[in-house]
């Protein structure tokens, strides 16, 4: 069964999380924040807390929903899961002055959002497209897996195995990572200067097969398909977790 | 320097087997669990085998330190293991009785395994493993199981872990995880559980995959079978990969202590399908009260091979033999390496050594090295112990660590 708690912690850090990756991909996605200077904090009772930042066309995320124009909070997981599922109404406990940002600007970039994590068919004829689609997805998946090594049940066993150091998760030159340390996870979505083990995908669309589910990483290695290297142990841990981001995200 | 060799036709297999196989070869002689780093450099299908060597689709020779994971203990193809096989297969195999090789094959145990009363027959490790621990919960009537960090015990439910595919919390709750050669940890989760631990499964010195191997410290054997003792807890010790390698008559023997279940499997026939669950008298009536069997369980052709390489492994010393090779490709390797300035850690007991390159805490530097090893014919894997098998002659060794010395270079240079 989910964990609403941890599906709360990839539902801010992994999707909403996603955001500035979002900004800095799409063009579309900055200019509708360009010239806008916001924070709007989120914080979910008996769950994770953050602050979207957002700055002339750029947005990056802190913790914490203190320091905020407008906040969102709510009362539990489910109801932050709920407003994620677009079941659920958000209520603003501070910032009404700035209503408009969150009911159009905000909106918009989720909109946009949306369209790139549950990309339709037509869209990923489109070979920028698929490419930004699948690179967004690559953000999302390394930041879900963080937040599942440190919150889920199962996860955590799989994070408390990963020995210290980065793996690097590429796709051609496109590199992110994730970096364990004492059994704690951390995305790291820039390329790693250094790393202890890797995983590559050979090409965009062969990443695309796998995050879909429609290929095995393990059959594809021994094709030569995905290649992995370095602190194996590692990259075996990380495809446990990766297991329950599917499930997590399904 | 040497040929490089080519697999255009396991490639091609390859291929094919991953249209009609999930993951085309699966579990530890498949590429991913096998750690086949870069792929290129690994054969993936072999064509035969004779003493030391295997050779593959493509013709390719390999001096093969991995021994079919353990199996080949007195040479692939060993005349007389093999014609006890034959003259067993004459007879007939797999009957609706079982043939009296079994008892044969038992009594042949007893006498051998300085442990054991009587020995149970499936087909693998996990078959026994998996009864060992069945045994001890019907015996002790308790739930928990305590293992070492680092464990390989097969791949049922039990031996595997919470965040393993198809795993549930079911199938792992009884199961307490401690570290190797922390005999104050099990004295302590004997305190926090007390009366509620059935068995302590270990194998006999730690040879996990990704480390160096270590030995039991001093003492540990000792104390550990003391706390079994004061606390009504039966002590297993999974011997499938060690077995034999180390002492004929089990390696608790090997380090001066007596098991109550003892495992074996791998080199027991020398590659014919056989495994033994070994144990002491106490344990019989539960034994044998308990549902566990299967089809090929009791089939001849194994036992009369499992009789034989026994009865060959006590001729010859098998691990004095082994011990012996073993060594003189130790010290082959990490000279090869000094020569070249790299630091390569040979570790576990010789006769199933673990290697890796000190120099490069990432391994990759390692993979590297031991990819051109495979690739001009020394067949060594990334993060697996090794096996040394009684065929493997001086000249295999030379050839080995004329082989090594390449690797090195070439490594070196890039």
């Amino acid at each position: 069964m989910k964990d609403s708690r941890v599906l709360a912690y990839i539902n801010l850090y992994a999707i909403l999380g996603n955001i500035p990756i979002l900004c800095e991909l799409v063009p579309e996605a900055a200019d509708t924040i360009r010239g806008e200077k916001v924070r709007l904090g989120i914080s979910v009772k008996g769950g994770p807390s953050a602050t979207l930042c957002f700055e002339d066309g750029k947005c990056r995320v802190e913790d914490g929903a203190d320091n905020c124009d407008i906040k969102l909070p709510f009362a539990s997981p489910e109801k932050f899961n709920g407003m994620i599922d677009g079941t659920v109404q958000p209520f603003p406990s501070k910032g009404f002055t700035k209503l408009g940002f969150l009911t159009k600007k905000f909106t918009k970039l989720t909109d946009i959002l949306t369209k790139y994590l549950k990309a339709s068919e037509s869209d990923l004829q489109n070979p920028d497209f698929f490419r930004t689609s699948t690179l967004i997805m690559l953000h999302l998946i390394v930041e879900a897996a963080a937040r599942i090594g440190n919150e889920d049940k199962v996860g955590k066993v799989s994070a408390s195995n990963f020995e210290d150091g980065i793996t690097a998760v590429m796709i051609g030159n496109y590199c992110v990572g994730i970096e364990g340390k004492g059994g704690k996870l951390k995305a790291i979505h820039t390329n790693p200067p250094k790393y202890t083990s890797s995983m590559s995908f050979e090409s965009i669309e062969l990443a695309r097969n796998i995050f879909d589910g429609k290929v095995n990483s393990v059959a594809a290695v021994g094709l030569g398909q995905v290649r992995i290297g370095g602190f194996i142990s590692q990259v075996d841990n990380l495809n446990r977790i990766l297991d329950r981001v599917s499930y997590y995200l399904v | 320097m040497r040929e490089i060799n080519r697999y255009d036709k396991s490639r091609e297999y390859y291929e094919r087997a991953s249209k009609v196989i999930p993951s085309g070869v699966y579990g530890h002689q498949g590429p991913a669990e096998g750690c086949f780093v870069p792929v290129e450099a690994f054969p993936f299908f072999s064509e035969k085998a004779q003493g030391s060597y295997f050779w593959d689709v493509d013709g390719n020779r390999f001096i093969d330190y991995m021994c079919a994971y353990g199996p080949n203990i007195l040479g692939y193809n060993d005349p007389d293991v093999d014609a006890a096989a034959a003259e067993q297969r004459k007879k007939g195999d797999c009957i609706t009785a079982p043939s009296t090789k079994m008892i044969e094959f038992a009594e042949l145990m007893v006498d051998t395994v300085a442990s054991a009363d009587w020995a149970f027959f499936a087909k693998n490790g996990n078959d026994v493993t998996t009864l060992s621990i069945m045994a001890a919960r019907a015996y002790t009537k308790r739930k928990k199981i305590v293992f070492f960090k680092g464990y390989y015990h097969g791949v049922s439910p039990w031996t595997q872990k919470l965040d393993y595919p198809g795993i549930i919390e079911e199938d792992v709750c009884n199961n307490i995880y401690i570290p190797w050669n922390d005999s104050d940890a099990l004295g302590e989760v004997f305190d926090k559980y007390k009366g509620e631990i059935a068995a302590v499964i270990s194998q006999p010195y730690m040879h996990g995959n990704f480390k160096d191997n270590v030995l039991p410290a001093g003492g540990f054997w000792q104390r550990v079978r003391k706390l079994c003792d004061d606390n009504d807890t039966v002590l297993i010790i999974d011997d499938v990969r060690a077995g034999f390698r180390l002492d004929i008559a089990g390696s608790d023997h090997y380090f001066g202590f007596e098991a109550d279940m003892i495992c074996f499997c791998k080199a027991l026939a020398n590659g014919y399908n056989v495994s033994a669950l070994c144990g002491k008298d106490f344990l019989k009536n539960t034994i044998s009260g308990m549902t566990f069997t299967g089809s090929y369980w009791l089939s001849a052709v194994p036992f009369a091979a499992g009789i034989a390489c026994v009865t060959k492994m006590r001729e010859m010393d098998i691990a004095k033999v082994l011990d012996e090779k073993g060594k003189k490709l130790r010290d082959g390797l990490v000279g090869a390496a000094k020569s070249h300035g790299f630091d390569l850690r040979v570790t576990g007991a010789p006769s199933l050594f673990y290697l890796r390159i000190a120099d490069d805490p990432t391994l990759s530097l390692h993979q590297r090295w031991v990819a051109e090893c495979v690739k001009r014919g020394v067949y060594f894997t990334n993060h697996h112990n090794h096996f040394i098998n009684a065929a493997l002659s001086d000249e295999d060794i030379a050839e080995t660590v004329q082989v090594a010395n390449e690797a090195f270079e070439v490594v070196k240079k890039n």
